[in-house]
């Protein structure tokens, strides 16, 4: 295919790690991550290698299935906000119209509102739980995605051979399905992409807020904990406690993005040059 | 009424047992004065009617009825035809090499039926001969010449001569302007001219040139594989041809005024021993339905025009009615719309060459979109085979789009980058759901090799970047031709090509067009290359369809302003 960038390999790599610790979890685990295994804020030691929480869990085994939230939020909810956002923005593009224009309204206006807020309200509202910040997450960020789809779904629905199909008696979901969905293919990769590292973030952020399931240790929450603990730095626990969760969701989100920037450069030669 | 034939039939038998029909129920009359002309292709039972009416054919061989002033003339014998022939009825035959006989002088030959029939001396007969031979044009030399020392011309009007001698009532010639040159058949026409004008005489021309029968007939019969197919005026039936033979007939006719090329009826007129069941013209017609396959039409009488047809004639495959369409710019004021097209109304009617012509920007793209449903129309209708295309949604309209396919301008546009050639061409049959796998995949190879491309794996397999213009072209025409569509509109076809590629398509496109009987709109600013297969133009300007006729009528005297600047504007080399 396309030749990828140094930057979007090490993405790629980084995101397979991640992914490869994840799957793994329960193998490269010293302890389950929920079991007192050992004393209260142990220093790193052979036995672990992090040291332990406030109540003595380990803090390497929860960073290792701290990927696993992390991954699947980010994976369902990145998902979630390009299902939302193909289907407004897919419609809208490929309808025209009023309902072109009603949909856009209804974006714009998704768009005005603060983001952070919200999702707190929501967050609030609709409990703690990882599906509900999932849904909440692809709530909010769907509309950036339906405006981008919408636009490249009318750019395609104008093409000759798109047009042609209904030529031949097609239904409007025979053309969507196999015309425009994979001429806008590339573009909800980095959709996906995008948004999946967005919602690191928020999942991150909401944990950190107190406002993730507290019962799902995820990096977030673990940053949350040892926030928690009053004169936390005022010792250097912070190294091992703080500081691994905190990089961990920076290079899961650098790793996401440096795969959109790759994937973005790939897209705009191509729409500009091969798309016509 | 003078000669009146009735449900003639003519069979002839085939090594004794199976008979062969060559003329089935053909009716006609002709009162004295008047002429009618009988057209048709070799083999069509033209001359066995000729016969048939001269008693020449044995006994037995003839049912119906022919009668003369209210004698029926079937069955007669052999010497009450002799009192017949000559005097009441007489022949001028096809084969004049043949009909002389080569060792008795001409002006004997033309004195013998005078002699014989009206029973005349020998220096009477030869008076009358001399004053005959003057009526047709022929010198009292060639009396004295034996046949072989006549050109064929002189040849055609001794045998005229030898037809005329007994001043009969009727006048039957077979083919009168056969295998003669321009100049003598100008001068024979001529003559036969005058001599319909002197009247009393009825005249039968039976004849595969038109332009023969037109100049000498009030009437003419159309005649297909031994039955008549449209009776009517010669010169109603020659401008408006109803029934789809005598359309096709015509349009294969060369003729000086013609600028397009030829073009043949397809397939080829049946076996006579074997005609096919229904109407026999069905197997080539392009309008036949079920009912041509079992029924056989009976020639009647529809608006003035006797015509065999179950359909009534030629059909309109397409009409659109006052079709309108407005662009208006996103959100502009009503002053800064443009009206694409304004009450545009015209008929393709079924096997048809329609050329639409008009510069850029004149509408006819938008106009060709509405026509295939591509397009809504703002205001108008496109009726489509009987039913109205643009209210036709969910089923009907799916299969409303299989009869009626698009090649637009731009092949690069017009298919999809990711899909191979075999998968652009197998689309519109997976989108009608038609056949099986295997059924589609051979249908796609089988259009592939139609317009000239292989069928290849290497080439089915490839994708639109790595054709040519001109393949990829083709690749749209076989898209355009798996549904086997009865019209295909197509917009500016072969204007992204170069010359050599551009001509080949063309003539790819209308030799599609003639063999599959499909109907074609080709949209295009080029006069000079529409005139070359149209049939009609019609013209376009401001969204308004300025002028509409025959292409050579437009292309020779155009009335429209807009026409005469797009001739002058064509391209000419020297």
């Amino acid at each position: 295919m396309r030749r990828l960038g140094g930057e979007v390999w090490f993405g790629l790599i980084l995101l397979a790690l991640c992914s490869a610790v994840a799957v793994l979890a329960p193998v490269l685990a010293p302890y389950d991550p929920r079991a007192f295994s050992g004393q209260p804020l142990e220093r790193p030691s052979r036995a672990h290698p992090l040291g332990t929480n406030d109540v003595g869990q380990d803090i390497l085994s929860e960073l290792i299935y701290g990927a696993r939230v992390s991954l699947t939020v980010a994976l369902a909810a990145g998902a979630g906000t390009v299902l939302l956002g193909l289907l407004v923005g897919g419609m809208a593009g490929y309808a025209g119209g009023w309902l072109d224009q009603a949909l856009m309204r209804l974006v714009d206006g998704m768009l005005s509102l603060p983001r952070l807020p919200l999702l707190i309200l929501f967050a609030t509202f609709l409990g703690s739980g990882l599906p509900q910040t999932i849904a909440v997450i692809s709530f909010l960020f769907w509309p950036t995605t339906a405006r981008v789809v919408r636009a490249q779904v009318q750019s395609v629905r104008q093409r000759g051979y798109v047009r042609m199909a209904r030529q031949f008696g097609a239904s409007h979901l025979y053309v969507f399905l196999r015309h425009i969905l994979p001429a806008i293919g590339p573009l909800i990769a980095y959709g996906l992409v995008t948004s999946a590292g967005q919602a690191v973030a928020m999942e991150a952020g909401l944990a950190f807020l107190g406002l993730g399931d507290p019962l799902v240790q995820s990096w977030g929450l673990m940053m949350r904990f040892a926030l928690n603990l009053p004169g936390l730095f005022l010792t250097d626990r912070w190294l091992w406690w703080l500081l691994p969760p905190a990089l961990c969701i920076t290079l899961l989100i650098l790793a996401l993005a440096l795969i959109g920037i790759g994937l973005e450069r790939n897209l705009n030669p191509r729409l500009a040059r091969r798309w016509r | 009424m003078m000669l009146m034939v009735q449900d003639l039939r003519v069979t002839f038998l085939l090594d004794g047992k199976t008979g062969l029909r060559a003329v089935d129920g053909v009716s006609f009359d002709l009162a004295p004065g008047t002429s009618l002309g009988i057209v048709g292709e070799t083999g069509a039972g033209k001359t066995t009617i000729a016969r048939a009416l001269l008693g020449l054919h044995p006994s037995g061989c003839v049912q119906g009825s022919i009668r003369l002033d209210g004698r029926e003339l079937v069955g007669l014998s052999e010497e009450a035809w002799r009192a017949i022939r000559w005097r009441r009825i007489a022949l001028v035959p096809q084969s004049v090499g043949t009909a002389l006989d080569p060792v008795y002088r001409v002006g004997d030959q033309i004195a013998e039926p005078l002699r014989y029939h009206l029973g005349l001396s020998p220096a009477e007969a030869w008076g009358r001969s001399l004053e005959l031979a003057r009526r047709v044009g022929l010198e009292p030399r060639h009396l004295r010449a034996y046949p072989h020392q006549l050109s064929g011309g002189e040849k055609q009007r001794a045998l005229l001569a030898m037809a005329l001698s007994c001043a009969p009532d009727v006048l039957v010639l077979d083919e009168p302007t056969s295998g003669q040159d321009m100049l003598s058949r100008a001068r024979l026409l001529d003559l036969l001219d005058a001599l319909r004008r002197e009247g009393g005489m009825g005249l039968l021309v039976i004849s595969h040139d038109l332009a023969a029968v037109a100049r000498l007939t009030e009437r003419v019969a159309v005649l297909y594989a031994g039955q008549l197919v449209e009776v009517g005026p010669t010169a109603e039936v020659f401008q408006d041809p109803r029934h789809p033979y005598t359309w096709g007939l015509l349009h294969a006719y060369s003729d000086m005024s013609a600028a397009r090329d030829l073009r043949g009826i397809r397939g080829a007129p049946p076996d006579p021993a074997n005609p096919p069941p229904g109407c026999r013209f069905h197997p080539r017609c392009t309008q036949a339905i079920d009912r041509c396959r079992r029924e056989e039409p009976p020639l009647r009488d529809i608006g003035g025009r006797w015509i065999a047809c179950h359909l009534g004639g030629l059909q309109t495959l397409l009409r659109a009615e006052g079709l309108r369409k407005t662009f208006s710019v996103d959100g502009g004021e009503p002053e800064e719309r443009v009206e694409a097209v304004r009450e545009a109304t015209l008929d393709i009617r079924e096997g048809e060459v329609v050329a639409l012509v008009g510069e850029t920007g004149s509408g006819k793209t938008t106009l060709g979109q509405m026509l295939v449903g591509l397009l809504p129309p703002d205001g108008g209708r496109v009726v489509l085979e009987g039913r109205e295309l643009t209210a036709a949604r969910g089923k009907e309209r799916r299969a409303m789009m299989s009869r009626i396919q698009l090649i637009p301008q731009d092949p690069f546009d017009a298919v999809s980058p990711r899909l191979t050639v075999a998968e652009m061409v197998r689309e519109p049959l997976d989108i009608q759901g038609i056949g099986t796998p295997e059924e589609r995949e051979a249908k796609v190879r089988q259009a592939l090799r139609t317009v000239g491309l292989p069928a290849s794996p290497d080439f089915l397999a490839r994708r639109a970047h790595e054709l040519s213009g001109g393949q990829l072209q083709r690749v749209v025409l076989a898209r355009a031709l798996v549904l086997e569509p009865k019209l295909i509109v197509a917009d500016e076809p072969v204007s992204m090509l170069d010359p050599s590629e551009q001509a080949r398509v063309i003539n790819l496109l209308k030799e599609i067009q003639t063999e599959r009987g499909l109907a074609l709109l080709l949209i295009s600013h080029d006069l000079a290359l529409v005139r070359k297969i149209a049939d009609r133009i019609l013209v376009m300007h401001r969204g308004q369809i300025v002028e509409e006729g025959p292409g050579n009528r437009i292309v020779t005297r155009p009335e429209h302003e807009h026409t005469r600047m797009l001739l002058e504007a064509a391209p000419r080399l020297g």
